[in-house]
């Protein structure tokens, strides 16, 4: 038998880096990004929809409920309602849950766990590659969405320091529910029931109900992000009077990272511990 | 092999359990060095056996150690294994090349070395041809070895290969069992699962019998090759010339029984070893076109273990 050799394990951070590279490519590419891709394209279509019917009007501001609002407002409303509600955490859930399971899913994980390489760096490569793959997905969504609606009663130029906060906060949301539900993953039977479950249930519920629930929630700290000054007076102003009051954007930002932290950390915990067993 | 060389494998009561079901049931084995034959039927608990030497799962109950070493949650193993699975699946849209190139790589390989690596691997198993091609355009047996590619191309210690002759063409079978034996040759130790004795038999004499998760011998596979003849083998042939072929059986004295399933002929033979010399030989004349898949069912094995258990 041939003597013990010298090799020393790759880093977790190494091995990281080699399992980004590989998964980018099947990431993008896969018919999950496809079908997302055409959900990031709703806000564009309704965008270019209130960008056609605004100029057809007279005055060109379209109205919501009556009340007239300017390109900044809409955007920031869009921002709110449809990014940060419902985009952002529907990506995390459908890529995050999915980060290791498809691999099992896919009977391939044999492939990554048997070579020498800490299992958790499988979980964070992957978590990487769809911190990349869902940012080319929804920043190229909200600036064209920007563009269509910004210069609505207003310029291009007039808002776009907002533009740059959403981006970064989006890419925030991103980075937080992708680790949290990458944790659902390598945790739970049934990940995507239990991420839906969160997004859509939990979140919007606690969020409504005074006390100290809320902080249990990615929402509550992401909201503190968003920059936009909303319209007043309609149920869109209502709405987000609901969720305001919430923590300082350094605590926010504090908080997510400490939620995205904590979360990726556990998760390597688990595919490091667990077994993962294939159907032949 | 020296009577005093550490096992490569060795179990200690082993057993592994998949909540009521039982994969492998208080298991105490010593691999030797050189090429071992798992053999088996369908369900017999190779595969769990080989993922608990892979460190896939973890011992319900006892110890495994490979080269030494406890191998569950100890990744530096790795660079002294080689480890092909039964199962066909692969990321469809790579090629041959970037697949084994990425998966060399995450043997800390650098990308231009891994490459180099990835093609000689390629190259061991004839797929050079097709080392730009993506792995979902594949045939059954191209896949298998670019399985193999993968296997071989960081030059393990020690190689795991569960099933690798299934579906191979009898030209690439030939050449994996002359690889494999080469490999036991150069000092390498092999342990290969099959769930026909044939193929073992070609390989290696040193066989791990196995059924309903406990290892029933080990030792010489001629011991047990008596018990084998008395039942026929049957092979099942998908080729260009399915038909054409099927006649050229037909003459042979050990062919006992031809039946056709879609586009397959399955034969039943009483001689499988001039059974297999002969396809291979017409294989090899290209005369009846390529021939696409040899597979055998494990029914050859289950009847001499139903013998075994009974006698």
């Amino acid at each position: 038998m041939t003597p013990p050799a010298t090799h020393a394990t790759p880093t977790v951070l190494a091995s990281t880096a080699r399992i980004f590279d590989l998964s980018l490519g099947q990431m993008l590419w896969s018919r999950r990004s496809v079908f997302l891709a055409f959900l990031v394209g709703g806000p564009v279509l309704l965008a270019a929809g209130i960008r056609v019917v605004s100029a057809a009007d007279r005055l060109g501001l379209p109205q919501i409920n009556g009340a007239r609002v300017g390109g900044a407002a809409l955007f920031g409303t869009m921002i709110w309602l449809l990014y940060v509600r419902v985009i952002v955490p529907v990506l995390g859930v459908f890529y995050g849950t999915s980060l290791v399971a498809d691999e099992v899913d896919d009977k391939t994980i044999t492939y990554l766990f048997t070579r020498p390489i800490p299992r958790a760096a499988v979980l964070f490569g992957k978590y990487l590659a769809y911190l990349v793959c869902t940012v080319l997905l929804v920043l190229p969504s909200v600036v064209f969405v920007y563009f269509l609606v910004a210069p609505i009663g207003g310029t291009i130029g007039e808002a776009f320091p907002t533009l740059v906060a959403d981006l970064g906060m989006l890419a925030v949301g991103l980075t937080a529910y992708g680790a949290v539900f990458a944790w659902v993953g390598a945790r739970m039977r049934r990940p995507l029931v239990v991420g839906l479950v969160f997004t859509f249930g939990w979140e919007p519920v606690v969020l409504v109900v005074p006390g100290y629930l809320k902080r249990l929630t990615v929402a509550y700290y992401l909201q503190a992000l968003v920059p936009h000054a909303m319209p007043r007076d309609s149920p869109v102003s209502v709405l987000l009077q609901v969720f305001s009051g919430g923590p300082s954007v350094p605590t926010s930002l504090a908080s997510l990272a400490a939620i995205a932290v904590v979360a990726l950390w556990w998760a390597g915990r688990s595919v490091e511990k667990q077994e993962y067993v294939l159907e032949q | 092999m020296t009577p005093s060389a550490p096992a490569i494998v060795a179990a200690n009561h082993l057993s592994k359990w998949y909540g009521q079901v039982i994969g492998l049931n208080d298991v105490t084995l010593s691999v030797p060095p050189g090429i071992t034959g798992l053999l088996g039927p369908n369900g017999a608990g190779k595969s769990t056996l080989m993922k608990l030497i892979t460190g896939q799962l973890k011992p319900s109950q006892g110890e495994i150690t490979v080269l030494g070493e406890s191998i569950w949650r100890n990744p530096a193993l790795y660079f002294r294994m080689g480890f092909c699975p039964e199962q066909d699946a692969f990321y469809e849209r790579m090629t041959g090349l970037e697949w084994v190139t990425a998966l060399v790589r995450l043997n800390g390989v650098d990308e231009r070395q891994a490459t180099e690596m990835a093609r000689r691997a390629l190259e061991t198993v004839d797929l050079t041809d097709a080392a730009g091609k993506k792995i979902g355009a594949y045939s059954k047996g191209m896949r298998q070895r670019v399985k193999m590619a993968q296997t071989l191309a960081h030059d393990p210690d020690l190689f795991i290969l569960d099933e690798p002759l299934a579906g191979m063409d009898p030209i690439a079978r030939r050449k994996t069992i002359r690889l494999i034996k080469e490999w036991g040759r150069a000092g390498k130790s092999v342990i290969v699962s099959s769930h026909i004795l044939h193929e073992i038999e070609s390989m290696t004499a040193n066989i791990l019998l196995i059924n309903q998760g406990r290892i029933l011998a080990e030792g010489n596979v001629h011991q047990i090759r008596e018990l084998i003849d008395e039942h026929p083998h049957t092979v099942y042939i998908k080729a260009d010339q399915t038909r054409a072929l099927a006649r050229q059986f037909l003459a042979d004295d050990g062919v006992l029984s031809l039946t056709f399933e879609d586009e397959a002929v399955v034969v039943q033979t009483g001689r499988p070893d001039a059974f297999y010399a002969r396809l291979t030989a017409l294989a090899a004349s290209g005369e009846f076109g390529t021939i696409h898949e040899v597979t055998s069912p494990d029914d050859n094995l289950q009847a001499v273990f139903q013998y075994l258990v009974k006698s």
